[in-house]
């Protein structure tokens, strides 16, 4: 085992398949030669060669166009689109050809394109690097949504997305990279050093998709979150002093509906939290689907904290960030609903 | 206080003395339209059950007990909303509500069927086995309460509305539904007896009149001291006089039993034993000898045993009297008797017809001081002016308040009634003694 923060333990998964499977290609802006703005590739290029590992233009369409067409060749190609602000030029390609093809084909022709693009705010970004748009890929049929928490399970769940036969749209949380983070921008940064999750294995694993991952069982709330708002409602709980479970999804396209609901009807109560917009947010299907299963053990009213609805803003990036005092109401009113 | 637009019903005084009333079964629940005079709650007190009209036209917003709780008179019992208008009302019927928590089953049918005679649309909801207590839309007062807490009430056969909730904004909690159905954590407080673990068991909870029987019976055997005596009584030439008038009035609405004969005879034994014919006001210590004969006739009914009464029994002709008792024993078993014709006898006949037996133990309907019991009359030999000779044979069971009635009195009081029955025409026959002409 070693000790890796999330950057190096996405560059070790792509090292790893790599070497491991001769189809594997790595694709995207700056990411040979620079090594990627936040050395998720860094050295791969040197390592593996310049027909492997591919500096593109800046032109999103172009690089998921290819790649599609890499995959349908018989290729494993891994698309970097270096923020996910940058994603919407390429989502037609997304939407109409990669998420279709095994439909439009009868199973014919299928993509194996993995798709890594670094999501969120509180890296003072301003509205064009800080977004967190995982509930428009979920809404499109036909591709896998991911989004890790942690070292450990991203590196398992990129290489589960590289070999997995279809596409998948895999986020990074880009303030994660480095450490685990609560939401409070005044603390120290912690390095992933000190935590469990940063001890990574070397080697080829695999983290299953539709499988969350409880962080912490209780008793009293399921706070049901995913990507950097892990690490903020656990906060958010501990220093209110409830006893709650706290679901990280990780693998929101397929979703582990099971480990939702028995939790929920377990505690009767549920916060949903993430750092994207709230309206018509991925938590809205995550509500829906706790209404239609778990209603009749419901104490209160589920509760779900998120972005506000507008840009994310440069100048009140704290404002906007749902930290963990909006967490803590949200979990104040599930607890004992006025 | 009631809001605008809403009007609050009272419990109100039934009778005389009367504090509280118990609820036998609502005909109206939260969310149904009811139009004025429409009968909305059954309540019963002392033995009468009466049908309470409504007193406005208006959607009902909440009610006040379940059936077998007991509401004070002059406390809120039924919160109405006033229509304004027909459009409104129409606009106003309750749609089928979502899965909501339903009545208990002894409520939940009538409740059912108002709903559907209301508004179609409650009867769609039956289909769907959603009991539909709680409106779906407009400004009816919901049951506040979270989904879990509607399971937990469902599945204990509470209705959400008889409770008050003690969360924010009167929302019902789940220690406000534990506090009705038990904390299986915590001692159950009123009940002695342990749950019967054997599964085919019934559990039948004691109330409305089956609670009224038994707080009586068990008040009357407590503080009555009852002496019972009984008496072989040749009811020969009775039976020869009823045949006869059946047979002469053949076109009668339905022939003689022995029953108004015995209480006529009654009647006019009291005349001479009026210690018999009492009613004990135990709180002034006074008995209240009555000169009319009011006769309470045991009843069975459906629900259990009644007393109904045919007032002034010694004035009446035989087949007043037959006709009198028909009427009042038919209400009682159709449960239409007003609170008047359940109150006020003086003394209790109960005659299990054929079913008599040869001697029973009637208890004394208090505040009475007897009850004359008739067994079942069948011929015996017996010995007459020294011969064995067939006769038609019925005993008298009597039960009397040893307090207010001396052995004496009693024997020579049912001597005398023996003595009518035995020579029918003398019952009409006016007594010279007693000034009669």
């Amino acid at each position: 085992m070693a000790q890796m923060n999330m950057i190096q333990a996405l560059n070790s998964a792509m090292d790893a398949m790599l070497q491991a499977d001769p189809s594997v290609i790595l694709m995207g802006e700056d990411i040979g030669y620079f090594g990627g703005v936040f050395r998720a590739t860094e050295g791969l290029q040197r390592k593996h060669g310049e027909h492997r590992v591919i500096d593109t233009p800046i032109a999103e369409g172009a690089i998921i166009g290819a790649a599609i067409g890499m995959a349908v060749g018989g290729l494993r190609p891994v698309a970097e689109i270096q923020f996910a602000d940058y994603i919407y030029p390429g989502f037609d390609q997304i939407v109409s050809e990669l998420a279709r093809l095994r439909y439009r084909s009868a199973g014919d022709f299928f993509a194996p394109v993995t798709i890594r693009t670094p999501c969120g705010g509180g890296i003072r970004g301003g509205q064009t690097h800080s977004q967190s748009p995982e509930g428009i890929f979920t809404h499109v049929s036909g591709i896998k949504v991911i989004m890790p928490s942690n070292p450990f399970d991203a590196k398992g769940l990129l290489i589960t997305a590289i070999e997995d036969d279809d596409p998948v749209v895999f986020f990074e949380p880009k303030r994660l990279y480095n450490g685990p983070f609560d939401g409070d921008p005044n603390k120290a940064a912690i390095p992933w050093s000190t935590h469990p999750k940063g001890e990574v294995p070397e080697g080829i694993y695999r983290v299953p998709f539709g499988k969350a991952d409880i962080v912490r069982s209780g008793s009293q709330v399921t706070i049901i979150t995913y990507g950097t708002m892990v690490f903020v409602a656990t906060l958010a709980a501990a220093s209110l002093g409830v006893d709650a479970e706290i679901i990280d999804l990780r693998s929101l396209v397929p979703l582990d509906v099971d480990t939702i609901c028995s939790s929920v009807k377990k505690t009767g109560r549920c916060v949903v939290a993430h750092e994207a917009t709230r309206f018509s947010g991925f938590g809205a299907e995550i509500l829906a689907i706790v209404q239609e299963e778990c209603f009749w053990d419901l104490e209160a009213p589920i509760q779900r904290v998120a972005g506000w609805d507008t840009p994310y803003p440069h100048a009140f990036e704290w404002e906007y960030f749902p930290g963990p005092a909006r967490v803590g109401a949200a979990i104040k009113a599930a607890m004992d609903p006025a | 206080m009631s809001a605008p637009g809403e009007y609050v019903f009272k419990m109100p005084d039934l009778g005389e003395g009367t504090v509280e009333a118990e609820i036998v079964r609502w005909y109206a629940k939260p969310g149904d339209l009811v139009a004025e005079d429409q009968a909305i709650v059954e309540v019963m007190t002392d033995k009468a059950s009466v049908e309470v009209p409504a007193p406005v036209s208006g959607r009902v917003l909440a009610i006040t007990g379940s059936a077998g709780d007991k509401v004070a008179v002059g406390s809120a019992l039924i919160v109405f909303q006033l229509l304004e208008s027909a459009d409104q009302a129409s606009a106003a019927v309750p749609r089928a509500a979502p899965a909501t928590q339903a009545a208990p089953a002894a409520q939940a049918a009538p409740a059912a069927q108002a709903a559907a005679d209301a508004a179609g649309a409650a009867g769609a909801a039956a289909e769907f086995g959603t009991s539909s207590a709680v409106p779906a839309g407009g400004s009816a007062k919901r049951v506040m309460t979270s989904p879990a807490n509607r399971r937990r009430a469902r599945e204990a056969g509470v209705s959400l509305h008889t409770l008050v909730g003690s969360g924010p904004r009167g929302r019902i909690l789940q220690s406000d539904i534990a506090a009705v159905i038990g904390d299986p954590a915590s001692p159950e407080p009123r009940s002695s007896e342990p749950r019967s673990s054997d599964p085919q068991t019934t559990e039948i909870k004691v109330i409305g009149l089956r609670r009224l029987i038994a707080e009586r019976m068990s008040e009357a055997k407590r503080t009555i001291p009852h002496f019972a005596y009984v008496e072989e009584v040749d009811v020969t030439e009775l039976e020869s006089l009823r045949s006869h008038l059946n047979a002469q009035h053949a076109s009668a609405a339905a022939p003689l039993t022995y029953l108004p004969l015995v209480v006529l005879a009654l009647a006019r034994t009291l005349r001479a034993f009026p210690q018999c014919n009492v009613r004990y006001d135990a709180e002034r210590g006074v008995l209240v000898r009555h000169l009319s004969v009011h006769v309470g006739i045991a009843t069975q009914t459906p629900d259990g045993l009644k007393v109904p009464v045919v007032r002034d029994a010694g004035s009446r002709s035989v087949w007043d009297l037959a006709e009198a008792i028909r009427a009042v024993t038919d209400r009682a078993r159709a449960n239409k008797s007003s609170r008047e014709e359940l109150s006020g006898s003086t003394i209790t006949v109960t005659s299990l017809g054929k079913l008599g037996g040869i001697v029973s133990t009637p208890v004394i309907n208090a505040p009475e001081v007897a009850i004359i019991g008739l067994n079942k009359a069948v011929e015996r030999p017996v010995v007459l002016h020294g011969a064995i000779a067939i006769r038609r044979i019925m005993n008298l069971s009597s039960s009397f308040d040893h307090r207010f009635v001396d052995g004496h009195d009693a024997a020579a009081m049912i001597q005398r009634l023996k003595a009518y029955l035995e020579h029918p025409a003398s019952i009409f026959i006016a007594d010279p003694t007693r000034g009669e002409a």
